[in-house]
């Protein structure tokens, strides 16, 4: 039995080896644009930690004193809560313990002024526990679980469009904060990591297919108009070297989402 | 073009899906996809909380398409709750090139290393290589470092 056992595993081994020799090329430019319905948008922190390996980014300096006003409009509170989890992931590069408590604390209220604050409570206080003993990787964890958690609970709730505006809250808020570090020290290396042109499209479609009552909150409205400002920033072509004006562009644009979804302006 | 990419091309379902929108029982594929995670966490590899599955036939595909950034490592794993099928994973860059460095089966898991070259969009494809079940039943995760 053990033997045979070895010799399936030896022949999905072979099998699987041949695979591997096999792999064509595959033009995948040619899968009709219309068909890609998914893609999956990295967290923040995916970014951040290239930028990392890149220099010394002044984190600190790119936390916020506020992260704004809960208006009670539920896609305000999305966005909101996708740009405040962002935070917990700029307060982790910066090692900044407090900021994380709070911004732990700063999630939970958000998810509770959406109803689904159960979904986050034991998340929350991971925060709290792992930010107290400087557990970097696995905060960041959390942070990446309470995302998770956050839209698997809008979903079963029935607010597909809800769980997509906490993933644009934070796209956008991780945009802001990486135009700002790259344009403190430009270098095309660091600017490439903007070539990200599939996830405001992704984003943009999603919004498109939003129920039109969203489609009319003022927000909302905004950021559609935003994101084709920005799409072309980012690079549409592979390869595309972009530009310290296009930085500084990007980051006009999306500073200007932050403070719109935080309230900051009004 | 070569009729062996246009079957690829055909075969390759586009939608994949949050595992949260698929049933239960993939969560059995998810415990072997994070089992075979495992080694590359005491590696530093940090996997996301997100998992993407689903069920294929024998011999179908699935495209997945993410964003990956240069200057990272990736580690993307497979699992599957069948016994003695080959579900396998490999990642395409923006052009179509197979870019694993590296790839290894061991039983009901499957891992793909990519390094890659360029920031920009990338799909992980997977495929049920060999399965004694009508529908092959999958979970995808995915770890950076």
């Amino acid at each position: 039995m053990h033997t045979m056992k070895k010799t399936i595993l030896a022949l999905c081994a072979a099998t699987v080896g041949l695979t591997s020799t096999i792999a064509q090329p595959a033009d995948l430019q040619d899968f009709p644009a219309a068909s890609v319905d998914n893609v999956i948008v990295p967290v923040p922190s995916e970014v951040f930690i290239v930028l990392d390996k890149l220099g010394s980014p002044n984190w600190r300096g790119q936390l916020r004193d506020s992260v704004g006003k809960n208006t009670g409009n539920r896609a305000q509170v999305a966005l909101l809560l996708g740009t405040v989890i962002a935070d917990g992931f700029i307060a982790v590069q910066a090692q900044d313990a407090e900021r994380v408590k709070e911004i732990g604390r700063d999630v939970l209220n958000l998810a509770s002024a959406i109803n689904v604050r159960d979904a986050v409570i034991t998340r929350s206080k991971s925060i709290v526990d792992k930010a107290e003993k400087r557990n970097w990787s696995e905060v960041r964890r959390e942070f990446d679980g309470a995302l998770q958690d956050v839209k698997g609970a809008m979903r079963e709730l029935d607010d597909e469009d809800l769980a997509q505006l906490v993933s644009l809250g934070g796209w956008i808020r991780g945009t802001q904060v990486l135009t700002s570090l790259i344009g403190q020290e430009f270098r095309q290396d660091k600017a490439e990591l903007l070539h990200q042109p599939i996830l405001v499209s992704f984003f943009s479609r999603r919004l498109d297919s939003m129920p039109k009552k969203l489609q009319k909150d003022p927000l909302v409205v905004q950021i559609r108009k935003t994101l084709p400002k920005i799409s072309p920033l980012l690079g549409t072509e592979d390869g595309t070297k972009i530009s310290q004006d296009d930085v500084k562009k990007i980051n006009q644009l999306s500073s200007e989402l932050v403070m719109a979804i935080s309230q900051q302006n009004r | 073009m070569k009729p062996l990419l246009k079957f690829l091309l055909a075969a390759v379902a586009l939608a994949p899906l949050a595992l949260s929108d698929v049933c239960a029982t993939v969560n059995d594929a998810l415990s072997f996809a994070y089992e075979g995670a495992t080694p590359y966490v005491k590696q530093g590899f940090t996997f996301r909380e997100d998992a993407w599955g689903g069920d294929l036939g024998l011999g179908d595909k699935k495209a997945v398409r993410t964003q990956l950034f240069k200057g990272n490592s990736y580690w993307f794993i497979v699992g599957t709750d069948i016994k003695n099928a080959v579900v396998t994973v490999h990642v395409y860059d923006p052009k179509g090139q197979l870019v694993d460095a590296d790839f290894w089966h061991r039983g009901r898991f499957c891992g793909a290393f990519v390094e890659p070259k360029q920031t920009g969009a990338y799909w992980a494809i997977v495929t049920v290589e060999k399965s004694p079940s009508e529908r092959t039943r999958w979970a995808l995760v995915y770890g950076l470092r």
